[in-house]
């Protein structure tokens, strides 16, 4: 935890201690009570909104089913205070889990559409399913705060709306700074890419559903608890806007903007009654005010000055890095990485990209594998690393069925790939691209990361330390601090080098890789594909720079409309007519194939 | 048989004022893969201002026309203040706030100026009923589902036969090519904006007799309108309008058969199993994603 | 009291003894009225009526010398007809603003939910507007809730009365809006036809900003109903009276209040005959008392014409309100809220809407109520104009 943020959370509990003893009435401190409620979804919406980059416009109806179950089974079945939040959680988060279903389909604005119904069929179910939920006038008498049959005094209930924000913001924190939250902030800047490290995206996107419902499910029985009332009318589509407008204007992914957020769009109400008829309109302006000068909420703007006053901060502490020679050793027990694709056949309706390419990157070696524009090779590479489903043929990896898999199970069983069109992570670090392609070898669990365990914390020292040494490998050690998006072209094509090494593979798929680079930059490429080589991983090249497959390859299979034409070593390939009719035409000579590579 | 026609009828004209309001959806989003989330509030303008200008003892026609004209002006306006700004960052928070925010404005004001009451916006149409089928019906409501399918071919007509239609067409397509080859891009999006809120506000002139006008008669069919426009799938303008009719008849039913009560939660549900079974909506293009 | 009102105290005790001590003293301050209503929003208008109404009645109360030698002053908060905004504007005007009584708003919903802090804290609560029947007769004792204004289960049995009267048979339908207020009075209605030995044919309900409501008209039809009661607002009982005109449906409509604001203008000669319980109509020949309102509305508000006032009720009401407050804590001698509570039902005045004699019975559970059914009134929509029915075209 960096210092500012210490400081952070000591002066969030000072608030919190401080807030009961200065109140000056009831009142006030209720109107305390329920900022913290607000907080608390506002915190656990941020996970869905700034890690996994989700919009969800329906989190009162997740408020309003952990409302209503609490008071439910408060009500009727006498659970006490901590008894109705759990069955709540519960609850909330099986819809949470449902909820995120749709996003193996469906994402921005069809998902916030998708979000926006949800909210408006728990509410209406709430209003018409009377003998449950009181319909339009809801239900009373819920019981006073209490735990195990003691009630709990006014302060005390305080205590635990307090406690329960202030370990639910460490433990956000603690999950933003795991491999759980960077995989999903990873998912949210490239899908592709994360999937093609071996993060699954339906996973993290329904954890990120599930944390933000368990929370307003929680926050909901609280509100139960604490209001003694509720009607359909608290859980409107315009409190959906308000709890995701209080992450927005707070800063979305910050540990603390959602609970200042929060404050703000708490308070403001109480303040806008000045404006009598024009209140809604003065919150209309507000709004319109906030995404005009603090798009990135007030953290993330204070953040960005930060930075701009104090550059020098970024030059953070350099970890030592663990050398990649041995982070990246092979493994005794398992030989060289061997790929085999057979007769692969890929068609997207009429069109054939791919007819019967059969392939084999022997162990340990460098295959690079050609072709002229259109001749099936992107086919290729996106199949075998699962990104398309070839239409017949079958591939595998020593021996282990590959196909069917998705891009990122193939990913765990061992084949790392990079982008023709590189696919960083912008708006992390150099260093944390790096640490997500790890995350496949990191071992604790969701518990381990909330509660930054020592073990957990030694494994996080590992990643940083492996991620250090390969970008000391890929010579970008003095560029970790830099976010990924501002680096020159040809270093981004490094680091997603290192990113996919980080993962551990034994075969390694290159796309494109000298596309764009000087020639300078090319011949250190070179280097580092031997070098990668040397490590003992199998490499797969696809490449239009014949210099450099010349150079660097044991094995060169030609592509053309889909088919093999030839596999055999670069100096035999060179020669073969049928490619050099394929590069250049049947008029073309032998000798012109010689000069483009010279 | 009479009930039946009457939900049939009654629903076709509801449906059409949420094809009317998807229409305008589909024009916005082809052009910028963004909306305008106070559509609906473009729709409410159109009703409000007929109903105040003809209160005021304008002439009907030339009421609604100028309540149309504002309409379309609104939606120019939006698109250049709160959607462009916003357009092409990852998620799409940006504008759907923005929008949302002035919607808030809008009706605000909207609702200070009438005090929360409906004003009438008297029509031939509405001067009384007339059967069909056994049926009864205002010839106004008979007139809306009629609109809307027009409106579907105007705009079809519109993207084959004239330069702006074709520079549209072009820019949903795909927009870096349109720009490259000349096509001013920013000028398509604002004339799909304004044309799309000339719908909008159409649909809210063409309601407004038969609902009354009001600061929140948008409200529902704003929301109904963008589902029904990312059900019937967004890219498709004969797929939503066809959408929005079905979706207006089926409420009927639900109201007529099952409960009034049951209408949103039959229809929010049913939306959202659609999107899971057709992810692109019902008549919608697949965009396929390229690594 | 009950268990669970014990166990409130408690927790309001514990709640004051950490540090909020002095929140039941009184500030010394001009004294307060505050009011909790929908100030936007749809019924943005009712937020208005109120305000006019109760500050009429504080500015003569102010010219008169003030109660006990002080001035009044009120205090209006939005919540926009939601009830968690209701109830934290309650909270505000009790404990932070520490006025002597809360006003209640239009939205049953949120006076339901107010009747829970009221009773907590302990503050008088008068209501102007919303009928709720369970807001005030909640089964409290103490009972901080009163009302001056119509309750539902006396509006159900008067409109039962009236709509048996019309009808041959006694087949009635009741259309009530799906909001508090709408399903509150259902149990009331099915009550007031028990009482008189029948039951409704088809009850219907409808939300808010319905578009069309042929599928409910066609239903209360082939339940054959003669007469169709209503409870909704002016937009949905325009909706109605159209839905019924298409498909040449034409039973008595009676209504509750809620289309007693611009229906005829909206529905046009759909609305003539259609009957509507009132509490006050300015239409009417005035007393004193109403013509010095009336000439206080044309002069703060500029409302000049009687018939351009569209919530005479809510404005009356709020006015007799205020001044039943002022006379009981003149009777309490004090500002102080228990007092303030006991001395309510001890006033005896001849009020602009009816005269309250007493206002509240403490002996009867019923009659926080300040308004008895024989004070309310039947009026007629006749050509743009709500009427009084006595003496209109409809009066056979």
């Amino acid at each position: 935890m960096t210092r500012l943020h210490t400081l952070g959370f000591l002066a969030l509990a000072t608030l919190l201690l401080a807030v009961p003893l200065t109140s000056g009435n009831e009142y006030e401190l209720r109107l305390f009570m329920l900022f913290l409620i607000y907080a608390i979804i506002a915190v656990g919406l941020n996970v869905l909104v700034g890690l996994a980059g989700l919009v969800s416009l329906g989190q009162a109806g997740l408020f309003a089913l952990g409302s209503y179950t609490g008071a439910i089974v408060a009500t009727r079945l006498g659970f006490d205070m901590i008894g109705s939040a759990l069955v709540a959680a519960v609850v909330a988060g099986l819809f949470g889990v449902l909820l995120a279903y749709p996003t193996v389909r469906v994402r921005g604005v069809y998902l916030a559409v998708v979000t926006i119904a949800f909210g408006l069929i728990v509410e209406n179910v709430a209003i018409e399913w009377q003998s449950l939920t009181g319909g339009t006038t809801g239900l009373t008498s819920i019981p006073a705060p209490n735990v195990f049959g003691a009630v709990l005094s006014g302060y005390a209930y305080y205590g635990v709306l307090a406690a329960s924000l202030f370990l639910l913001v460490l433990a956000a924190h603690n999950l933003k700074f795991s491999r759980y939250g960077r995989a999903m902030l990873a998912i949210a800047q490239s899908e592709t890419a994360a999937r093609a490290l071996g993060l699954n995206p339906t996973a993290m996107r329904t954890l990120a559903f599930v944390v933000a419902a368990v929370t307003s499910g929680i926050a909901g029985t609280y509100y139960a608890f604490l209001n003694a009332y509720i009607s359909p009318d608290i859980f409107t589509f315009t409190d959906s806007v308000r709890f995701l407008l209080m992450v927005i204007l707070g800063g979305a992914a910050s540990t603390f903007g959602p609970v200042i957020g929060a404050y703000i769009l708490t308070y403001l109400p109480e303040y806008l009654q000045e404006f009598a008829v024009w209140q809604k309109f003065a919150y209309g302006a507000l709004l319109l005010a906030v995404m005009f000068v603090l798009p990135r909420g007030i953290m993330g703007s204070l953040g960005a000055l930060a930075a701009r006053l104090r550059p020098a901060a970024k030059a953070a502490t350099p970890t030592a890095g663990l050398p990649a020679e041995i982070t990246l050793a092979p493994d005794e027990r398992r030989p060289h990485a061997e790929l085999v694709a057979r007769a692969l056949t890929v068609r997207f309706g009429g069109l054939t990209a791919l007819a019967e390419a059969s392939l084999r990157v022997k162990p340990g070696e460098i295959h690079a594998l050609i072709g002229p524009n259109g001749a099936g090779k992107s086919t290729f590479v996106n199949t075998i690393s699962g990104f398309y489903r070839p239409t017949s043929g079958a591939f595998e990896l020593d021996g282990v069925q590959l196909t069917g898999l998705s891009s990122h199970e193939i990913a765990r069983a061992g084949l790392a790939r990079t982008f023709q069109n590189t696919e960083l992570f912008g708006e992390m670090t150099v260093l944390e691209n790096v640490m997500v392609g790890y995350q496949q070898r990191l071992a604790y669990g969701l518990a381990a990361a909330l509660l930054h365990t020592p073990a957990m914390r030694r494994e996080e020292n590992r990643c940083r330390e492996t991620a250090a040494g390969l970008l000391a490998f890929v010579g970008l050690a003095d560029y970790r601090h830099e976010q990924a998006r501002f680096l020159p072209f040809g270093l981004q094509r490094r680091l997603e080098i290192a990113r996919a090494l980080a993962a551990g593979p034994r075969l390694l798929l290159l796309d494109e890789p000298a596309a764009g680079l000087t020639t300078q930059e090319i011949d250190e490429l070179e280097a580092m594909i031997r070098r990668i080589a040397g490590l003992g991983i199998s490499v797969l090249l696809i490449e239009h720079h014949v210099e450099l497959i010349m150079a660097v390859a044991d094995t060169v299979t030609v592509l053309d409309y889909g088919q093999v034409i030839a596999s055999d070593t670069p100096a035999v390939v060179q020669a073969d007519p049928r490619v050099v009719e394929a590069y250049f035409g049947s008029s073309a000579s032998h000798a012109n194939l010689a000069e483009a590579s010279a | 048989m009479s009930t039946v026609a009457q939900y049939i009828f009654s629903g076709l004209a509801i449906g059409g004022i949420y094809a009317l309001v998807a229409l305008g959806f589909h024009i916005m989003w082809s052009a910028a893969r963004a909306v305008n989330f106070a559509h609906g509030d473009t729709l409410m303008i159109g009703g409000l201002l007929a109903a105040y200008l003809v209160g005021a003892g304008w002439p009907l026609a030339l009421a609604c026309g100028l309540a149309v004209l504002v309409g379309g002006a609104f939606g120019f306006v939006i698109e250049r203040l709160a959607v462009r700004p916003f357009a092409g960052q990852a998620n799409s928070i940006g504008w759907m706030l923005t929008t949302i925010a002035i919607g808030i404005m809008v009706e605000s004001v909207a609702t200070i100026e009438t005090q929360g009451y409906a004003l009438p916006l008297p029509s031939p149409g509405v001067a009384g009923s007339v059967q069909v089928l056994g049926a009864g019906l205002y010839p106004q409501e008979l007139a809306i589902p009629v609109i809307a399918l027009v409106a579907m071919a105007g705009l079809r007509l519109l993207q084959r036969r004239t330069l702006i239609g074709r520079a549209m067409q072009a820019v949903a397509h795909n927009r870096n090519a349109a720009a490259l080859m000349g096509i001013d891009v920013n000028l398509v999006i604002a004339f799909s904006f304004a044309l799309a809120s000339l719908t909008g506000a159409a649909a809210g002139v063409l309601i407004a007799p038969v609902v009354q006008a009001s600061a929140t008669m948008g409200v529902l069919p704003g929301l109904k309108g963008f589902a029904v426009a990312i059900m019937g799938g967004i890219t498709s303008a004969p797929g939503v309008v066809l959408t929005g009719l079905a979706y207006g008849v089926i409420e009927k039913f639900v109201e007529g058969y099952v409960s009034t009560a049951a209408r949103e939660i039959v229809g929010f549900s049913l939306m959202i199993v659609v999107l899971l079974v057709f992810p692109q909506g019902l008549f919608g293009k697949r965009e396929v994603a390229k690594v | 009291m009950s268990s669970k009102g014990l166990m409130r105290g408690q927790l309001l005790a514990a709640t004051v003894a950490f540090g909020l001590a002095g929140s039941m003293a009184h500030a010394q301050q001009q004294p307060c009225i505050g009011n909790s209503a929908a100030v936007t929003g749809p019924a943005a208008f009712s937020g208005q009526a109120i305000k006019m109404g109760a500050q009429i009645a504080i500015d003569e109360i102010n010219e008169a010398g003030g109660v006990l030698g002080q001035k009044l002053r009120l205090v209006q908060y939005d919540d926009a007809g939601a009830p968690p905004r209701g109830v934290d504007n309650t909270r505000r005007i009790a404990l932070a603003d520490k006025c002597i009584a809360v006003l209640g708003g239009f939205h049953s919903t949120v006076a339901v939910a107010q009747v829970e802090p009221v009773n907590e804290i302990g503050i008088p609560y008068i209501g102007v507007w919303a009928a709720n029947t369970k807001a005030i007769e909640n089964g409290r004792d103490p009972n901080f809730m009163f009302r001056v204004s119509a309750k539902d289960k006396w509006v159900a049995r008067f409109l039962v009365d009236e709509a048996l009267k019309v009808s041959k048979d006694g087949k009635i339908a009741f259309f009530y809006e799906n909001t508090g207020w709408g399903n509150g009075a259902l149990p009331d209605i099915k009550a007031a036809m028990a009482a008189r030995g029948k039951e409704l044919v088809a009850a219907e309900t409808f939300n808010w900003n319905d578009q069309d409501m042929s599928p409910q008209v066609i239903r209360a039809r082939d339940a054959g109903a003669e007469v169709v009661m209503v409870w909704s607002l002016d937009r949905e009982g325009n909706q109605i009276l159209r839905a019924m005109d298409k498909i040449g449906y034409k039973p008595a409509v009676i209504g509750a209040w809620g289309i007693s604001g611009n229906l005829g203008e909206l529905a046009g000669p759909l609305a003539n005959g259609v009957r509507v319980m009132q509490t006050y109509s300015f239409l009417t020949p005035q007393g004193e008392t109403g013509k010095k309102v009336l000439a206080a509305l044309a002069a703060k508000y500029g409302l000049n014409d009687p018939s351009a006032i569209k919530a005479a009720s809510g404005i009356a009401d709020a006015y007799d309100a205020v001044y039943i407050l002022a006379d009981a804590i003149r009777i309490a001698g004090a500002f102080d809220w228990a007092k303030v509570q006991k001395a309510l039902y001890e006033v005896n005045r001849d009020g602009l809407v009816a005269p309250y004699k007493p206002a509240f019975d403490k002996a009867d559970p019923e009659r926080n109520d300040a308004l008895l059914p024989e004070h309310y009134l039947l009026a007629v929509w006749h050509d743009g104009k709500l009427i009084p029915f006595k003496g209109s075209p409809y009066d056979k």
